[in-house]
């Protein structure tokens, strides 16, 4: 079976986790980038198309929150899977109810991520897929009024 | 002691007026026994309840200071009258030096002895009390600090799960990286492949071991929100929870049986929670019987709450890890069997939804483990 990488953005004040994880998501087939803070996150998605953002919800300055709502707000389509501690599963649902994809809690098995981001793309091609239908009939209905 | 008549030892060798005393004290409702010598009380105080000993101070043998010291050495509860002869205020005043309540001068006018008597009574009352007094005192202190300590412990433990989650991921990480590479087919044949992959499986194991513990130290905090309180069959419940374990228990050859008061059928509570607190209380007892004998849950009410028992056939739990059975970390089991966690998070939860747990248990004879729960919704 031919994997399609996923483009992920890994974003976490932990750099050491950040490093590793990306190492392991590259390892198992994907295209990682990483960000240590929400501003830095926010820049890179400016200069690079992710298809799913995996987030720290407890960051200094920008709260992963906040960057969820900034990241749906500009780039709809791009999927995110919070990352939280046992004590923030709340603010992690309320992440789901402002377009989370899903959350994990931290330390998180890999098999359940690699799920999760596996989700996330299927996803967020449905999504696509359905724009792009949604505009190709938008085009033949226009094309029919014109003749 | 208070109620039913004052036991009184009366110690005299003179037998017609020891008689005489005994008989009138008697009419006046005191319960008397008598001794003719010292030797003779002792006797008679090794086998039976006294309260007040009235004894005479001159007898031949062991005389009346003697006994006093004697009484006040083994007894020390017991208030002791000296009767002394007419001259002899001597007698009395070296006894109340050594302790007697008081001393009265021969010829006695019995309603003075009885009025004595009962004052000697009235001392020793009020000194039980006191001491009751203080013994009730110095067990409130020592539940208050008990349960600041709880506190704090677990204020501690759920900080430091927290603080531990992130090193522990990047822990899982690193490992779980190292396995991946390892597994790779172009590692076939790199020399010590499957020590390397041996030594990243141990790290991968070990991080799952602790993190069940951070997330089972976290899980109290995060129900802290607010309970989902609903109408619950308390009798569903039990046996729902029972089914989970059942299992095991048949595998020890354990029974397990339930008993729900018609009375206590549906309580209000937090289902999912009350289910957890059932489960942790009826493993720990399957746990506890270890193989063959029995795990009974009863559930009857009390007063506007309810009391749910879970008890054990099995060894029971000595005095010393009755105090710390509730701390965090507190686990008799070997490394990796238990993570001490259980009671901890049961009490948590059980005082979240209003409740009280606590554990009666002897050496030999068993445990059980009591939570108290409101039945109806409180208002608020």
């Amino acid at each position: 079976m031919v994997q399609i990488p996923v483009r992920v953005l890994v974003v976490d004040d932990e750099k050491d986790f950040v490093e590793m994880l990306s190492l392991r998501l590259e390892e198992s087939g994907q295209k990682v980038s990483a960000a240590h803070d929400g501003a830095e996150c926010l820049d890179k998605m400016k200069k690079e198309r992710f298809d799913v953002v995996i987030l720290d919800i407890r960051m200094p300055g920008m709260d992963g929150i906040e960057v969820l709502k900034q990241i749906k707000k500009i780039y709809p389509l791009v999927e995110v899977i919070m990352l939280t501690g046992h004590g923030t599963a709340e603010t992690a649902v309320a992440g789901m109810k402002l377009g989370a994809f899903d959350y994990l809690l931290k330390p998180a098995d890999f098999e359940d991520l690699m799920e999760k981001l596996e989700g996330a793309r299927k996803r967020k091609e449905e999504q696509e897929e359905r724009i792009r239908k949604a505009e190709a009939k938008l085009l033949v209905r226009r094309a029919g009024g014109m003749s | 002691m208070e109620n039913g008549s004052i036991q009184v030892l009366l110690v005299d060798d003179e037998e017609g007026f020891r008689q005489a005393i005994a008989r009138r004290l008697d009419r006046r409702g005191l319960a008397v026994r008598q001794a003719e010598g010292g030797e003779g009380a002792l006797a008679i105080l090794a086998e039976s309840a006294v309260d007040v000993v009235v004894s005479d101070v001159r007898m031949p043998g062991m005389d009346g200071l003697e006994l006093l010291d004697r009484i006040k050495q083994g007894y020390p509860e017991i208030e002791v009258i000296l009767l002394t002869g007419h001259a002899c205020a001597d007698d009395g005043v070296a006894g109340i030096k050594s302790g007697a309540f008081d001393y009265l001068c021969k010829p006695i006018e019995i309603d003075h002895l009885t009025e004595k008597i009962r004052q000697a009574r009235d001392k020793i009352q009020r000194r039980e009390e006191k001491r009751r007094e203080a013994e009730y005192r110095r067990r409130m202190e020592e539940q208050m600090i008990a349960t600041e300590r709880l506190a704090s412990l677990g204020t501690l433990a759920t900080g430091v799960a927290h603080e531990i989650n992130n090193p522990l991921a990047i822990i899982k990480e690193a490992a779980g990286w190292m396995t991946l590479i390892l597994n790779k087919p172009e590692m076939e044949g790199a020399p010590r492949r499957a020590d390397l992959q041996n030594a990243a499986g141990k790290i991968e194991d070990a991080v799952e071991r602790a993190r069940r513990i951070t997330h089972q130290l976290l899980g109290m905090v995060r129900k802290s929100e607010g309970a989902d309180m609903t109408d619950v069959s308390l009798d569903a419940l039990l046996a729902e929870s029972i089914a989970l374990i059942y299992k095991e228990a048949l595998n020890r050859d354990i029974e397990i049986t339930r008993w729900v008061d018609e009375a206590v059928r549906s309580i209000h509570t937090d289902p999912y929670q009350l289910r957890q607190v059932f489960i942790n209380l009826i493993t720990n007892a399957v746990h506890a019987v270890g193989k063959n004998g029995r795990v009974i849950v009863t559930a009857q009410p009390e007063g506007d709450r309810v009391a749910i028992t879970v008890k054990d056939t099995g060894e029971g739990i000595p005095k010393e890890h009755l105090e710390r059975i509730f701390e965090p970390f507190f686990s008799t089991k070997a490394p990796g069997k238990g993570t001490g966690l259980g009671l901890f998070v049961t009490r948590n939860i059980v005082e979240k939804l209003g409740g009280r747990i606590s554990v009666e248990s002897r050496v030999g004879q068993g445990a059980a483990f009591i939570i108290e729960l409101p039945r109806k919704k409180t208002k608020t």
